[in-house]
């Protein structure tokens, strides 16, 4: 009797549990819902940092940006036209988020846009890419191969690397020699290897995965000029108040 | 007598001292030995890298301010020539990429991609100018 009392309570509360239970879920789905429903009306986009194409095409926004939006707006998004490059342009146009944003809420006003990461895209029109004329490369390269070698040698005749190196010589074997070629060989070859090594190259192949100096330094090269071609080309970035 | 020993050893302490922190900035300038480290994955090492490079300053400074004579076989001096290369190597393409050429170059003739052959010119230059100048240059 006391025993099927006590399991009737704990079905109720068994009951009331579940019952609570549902409505949470109730309750949980609804916000989803309304979730889903509003997240629909904003887009993510976020502008590339540099688009390479060719003269006078037209640049839609899925070429100068990565856009997230709904999956029924997503491909009227891609398909927008934000810019139609000319011949008289140059070969450098900064196309600014601002624009962008612009051209989006004129044909869809009810959308909240969400710009992520840089606030301009670098177009960059390449004609049609040349070779590099190989005359002209043999003449850097022996520049280079002469230049350097002469520079060698002026740097050791300016350190006394020959009296240095024969001191050397006569403190290791305690003899005199004008010609302490043992000593130079392998001096002449190390340098040459120190070189490679600090560039993290032996003729193309990496001896680890880190970037050399010389590619940070090309990267950081690149990164000032395109600044310079944010700031100069953008007519949106600056702006002269005159108080006359 | 005293004032002019107090001097001198004053003096000599302030050139040493002058010299010794040219030579430490210039090494840091130049970024070598973190490049080495880099390469070798050995960053905890760097303290005693920096003694290795005050105890062989040290050595050099004994070495060339009096005269000794170790009285070994020459071919000690192939690891001594090949080391040294190696640091004077190192020096110069550290002192190359702290002025910028290769990037502003690599841009003018339009070679971003293959900078390699670029640095591949500098070094033979750097091998063939050191080993003409020892073999032929000096001796004219």
């Amino acid at each position: 009797m006391f025993n099927s009392i006590r399991s009737f309570c704990m079905l109720q509360q068994l009951n009331f549990l579940i019952k609570n239970h549902f409505l949470h879920i109730l309750v949980l789905r609804e916000f989803c819902l309304w979730e889903v429903r509003n997240l629909e009306r904003t887009i993510y986009i976020r502008m590339r940092n540099r688009v390479q194409t060719r003269p006078n095409k037209t640049i839609y926004l899925k070429d100068a940006a990565q856009i997230i939006a709904d999956e029924r707006l997503l491909p009227k998004l891609q398909q927008m036209i934000i810019h139609q490059l000319t011949e008289k342009e140059g070969n450098i146009v900064i196309i600014d988020v601002m624009k962008v944003i612009q051209i989006i809420t004129s044909q869809f006003a009810d959308l909240e846009v969400q710009t992520i990461g840089p606030a301009q895209t670098i177009i960059e029109v390449a004609a049609k890419k040349k070779g590099v004329s190989i005359p002209f490369f043999l003449l850097i390269w022996f520049l280079l191969f002469f230049g350097s070698a002469l520079t060698l040698m002026n740097f050791h005749d300016d350190v006394s690397m020959r009296s240095v190196q024969e001191k050397i010589y006569t403190i290791i074997t305690g003899k005199k020699d004008a010609k302490p070629l043992l000593f130079q060989i392998p001096y002449s070859i190390g340098l040459g290897l120190g070189m490679i090594l600090f560039f993290n190259h032996v003729f193309k192949k990496r001896i680890n995965d880190e970037p050399s100096p010389l590619e940070v330094e090309m990267f950081n090269y690149q990164m000032d000029l395109d600044n310079y071609v944010i700031i100069n080309e953008n007519k949106e970035s600056m702006k002269r108040i005159n108080d006359d | 007598m005293t004032i002019k020993v107090i001097m001198i050893v004053f003096l000599g302490l302030a050139s040493g001292l002058s010299v010794g922190a040219g030579f430490v900035a210039f090494l840091t300038v130049m970024g070598i030995i973190p490049r080495l480290t880099q390469l070798t994955k050995t960053m905890k090492m760097i303290h005693s890298y920096e003694w290795s490079v005050v105890i062989g300053a040290l050595a050099g400074v004994a070495s060339s301010l009096r005269d000794p004579a170790l009285n070994i076989s020459p071919l000690f001096l192939i690891p001594l020539g090949l080391t040294g290369g190696i640091f004077v190597g190192m020096l110069a393409a550290g002192l190359t990429e702290a002025l910028n050429v290769f990037p502003i170059l690599a841009k003018r003739i339009r070679l971003d991609g293959e900078i390699v052959i670029l640095i591949m010119a500098i070094v033979f230059g750097k091998i063939f100018g050191s080993i003409f100048q020892w073999l032929y240059f000096v001796h004219r």
